[in-house]
């Protein structure tokens, strides 16, 4: 039953293409983050609903779409860098199945990276793209969220749809990409056309961010919790009432504290005190380790490199006998150790060069949408592009809590922020059309800049 | 039965999103864009070159005060 209904809303959204092929582009996303094939059983697991998600995708926008406005970006560029250099590493792989194996959903993941800012090109497409991210990732997310507060929640204990840990269902990595969409989900309540402001709409946004928050206590996931800090902190910069917001974030975790369960302070005690766990101490061997490593291949030893690993270190193991409570020292050696962190995975897997291309396309999606943000923000007065400044905001926000998330997982390449990446390049691509459509109009206008601001004011999308 | 709750809330709005987004207009042509690109294409059919250059060069003078708004330039 569940993969027939699976199968009849995959086929919905084939016809639904078949009308506005930008649609297919939205299914490629929906099963790309959600993989509905690996939620079934029997039926929809034998079909390569992947491969014809992305056929439409690409089929579609080739052969349908107009392409008007859709232009090849620096951005994109890094990404095609990116994803070559990936491919010769992976050619020259210390561990060339191991490497395989992951280019094979990498070049898929970057691809799709570089191929979305050009279906991007208006309004609706871009909040189109925007709300699949949100309600896809909202889909697992209030799931984890009722089992949590059902008391179903615990490291590695609580089940998603898909259970072999991989994409988007990995607890941290969900924790984080949760956590970056929730400046997007407030965007909606303001600024949506496909869901108009509504009471509704902000009742659905304020349930879906708590149960976002949810899931860092959920999955006791501590960089969750991490990313939850820097969201607060980011959002102290954009709120009228400051006092009013820090009072009200303090009641919150107070009122949550006595429902919290006992292993989650225990797991999140680590992080003061990461000699006393072992994850936390291998990640700082582990980068040592890379540091090392990236001295002797500065070019990268390819795709999980980090098999080559070896240290051993010194762990207090506690030992409870009755009322007393004895710490033993002992030596742990670890083999292939991951990276933990999407810095070091970069630098061991693709080496200088490609760590320094990563870090790039981050800065620049950073500082562009500072810039969008800068110039748009105060342009409130038109519907048309009062949106523009807060989506700016939104995105930035959601780029630096990801970027704070990766630096503790090894998150380099994740679907879901190259698809962020991608909106960032849309927005962007976008705004500058509308920047060189009014610099035409105000040179050739006899009234100059005056009928620049007819204009806008007359469009209401 | 809370994931079978989740898929089908998720899924659901999914469902209702789309079929509004296929509905709408604006999807495929920017009603921003597109009204900017068709004012221009208005001024461009509506002045010939020579009224273009005069008012080029009476903005280029910084003389707001000289043009009178609204009055199309002398064909």
């Amino acid at each position: 039953m569940l993969d027939l209904t699976l199968l009849a809303f995959f086929g919905y959204l084939l016809v639904l293409g078949l009308r506005r092929p930008f649609v297919w582009v939205l299914l490629y996303v929906y099963v790309d983050i959600l993989a509905p094939q690996r939620i079934g059983y029997s039926l929809i697991v034998s079909l390569p609903v992947s491969m014809i998600a992305f056929a439409a995708a690409f089929g579609g926008w080739l052969a349908l779409d107009r392409k008007e406005g859709a232009r090849f970006t620096v951005r994109q560029g890094l990404m095609v860098a990116l994803l070559l250099y990936c491919w010769w590493t992976t050619g020259n792989a210390d561990f060339p199945e191991d490497a395989a194996t992951k280019w094979d959903w990498v070049w898929k993941s970057l691809l799709f990276g570089i191929f979305l800012p050009f279906t991007l090109t208006t309004r609706a497409r871009i909040e189109a793209l925007a709300l699949m991210l949100v309600l896809a990732v909202a889909t697992i997310v209030i799931g984890t969220g009722l089992k949590t507060v059902l008391g179903g929640g615990g490291y590695d204990n609580l089940k998603f749809f898909v259970k072999d840990n991989s994409g988007i269902y990995e607890s941290s990595t969900l924790a984080t990409m949760a956590i970056a969409l929730v400046p997007m989900i407030w965007w909606f309540t303001r600024f949506g056309t496909i869901f108009r402001p509504h009471w509704a709409v902000t009742a659905f946004a304020a349930a879906l961010t708590f149960a976002c928050f949810l899931v860092p206590v959920g999955t006791e996931a501590r960089t969750g919790l991490l990313c939850i800090a820097v969201l607060a902190l980011m959002a102290l910069r954009y709120v009228k009432q400051r006092v009013l917001f820090l009072m009200a974030g303090a009641a919150l975790g107070l009122t949550a504290l006595p429902f919290l369960p006992q292993t989650f302070y225990d797991r999140m005690a680590t992080i003061g005190e990461p000699s006393g766990d072992e994850s936390a101490s291998t990640r700082v061997a582990v980068w040592r380790w890379t540091i090392d490593y990236a001295e002797r291949h500065p070019f990268g030893g390819g795709f999980d490199a980090f098999r080559g690993n070896s240290f051993t270190y010194t762990l207090p193991i506690k030992e409870i006998d009755g009322n007393t409570t004895t710490t033993e020292y002992r030596e742990v050696t670890d083999k292939s150790r991951a990276y933990h962190s999407a810095i070091f995975e970069l630098l061991g897997e693709q080496g200088y060069p490609g760590l320094a291309i990563w870090l790039m396309l981050q800065a620049l999606g950073l500082w562009q949408m500072g810039r969008i943000r800068s110039r748009w923000q105060n342009r409130t007065q038109d519907e048309a592009e009062a949106w523009i400044g807060p989506f700016a905001i939104s995105l930035q926000m959601g780029a630096v809590i990801y970027i704070v998330g990766a630096l503790f997982q090894g998150i380099a390449y994740q679907p879901v922020m190259l698809m962020l990446v991608g909106l960032q390049i849309g927005l962007h691509s976008y705004c500058k059309r509308i920047d060189s459509a009014r610099s035409l109009l105000e040179r050739i206008s006899p009234h100059g800049p005056a009928a620049d601001n007819q204009v806008g004011g007359a469009v209401t999308a | 039965m809370i994931d079978y709750f989740a898929l089908a809330l998720g899924h659901g709005l999914i469902a209702i999103a789309l079929l509004r987004l296929v509905l709408r207009d604006g999807l495929d042509i920017d009603p921003l864009v597109s009204s900017i690109n068709a004012e221009t294409a208005a001024l461009r059919q509506g002045t010939t070159t020579a009224g273009r250059n005069a008012a080029r060069r009476a903005r280029s003078a910084g003389d707001n005060d000289s043009i009178n708004p609204g009055s199309a330039p002398d064909a």
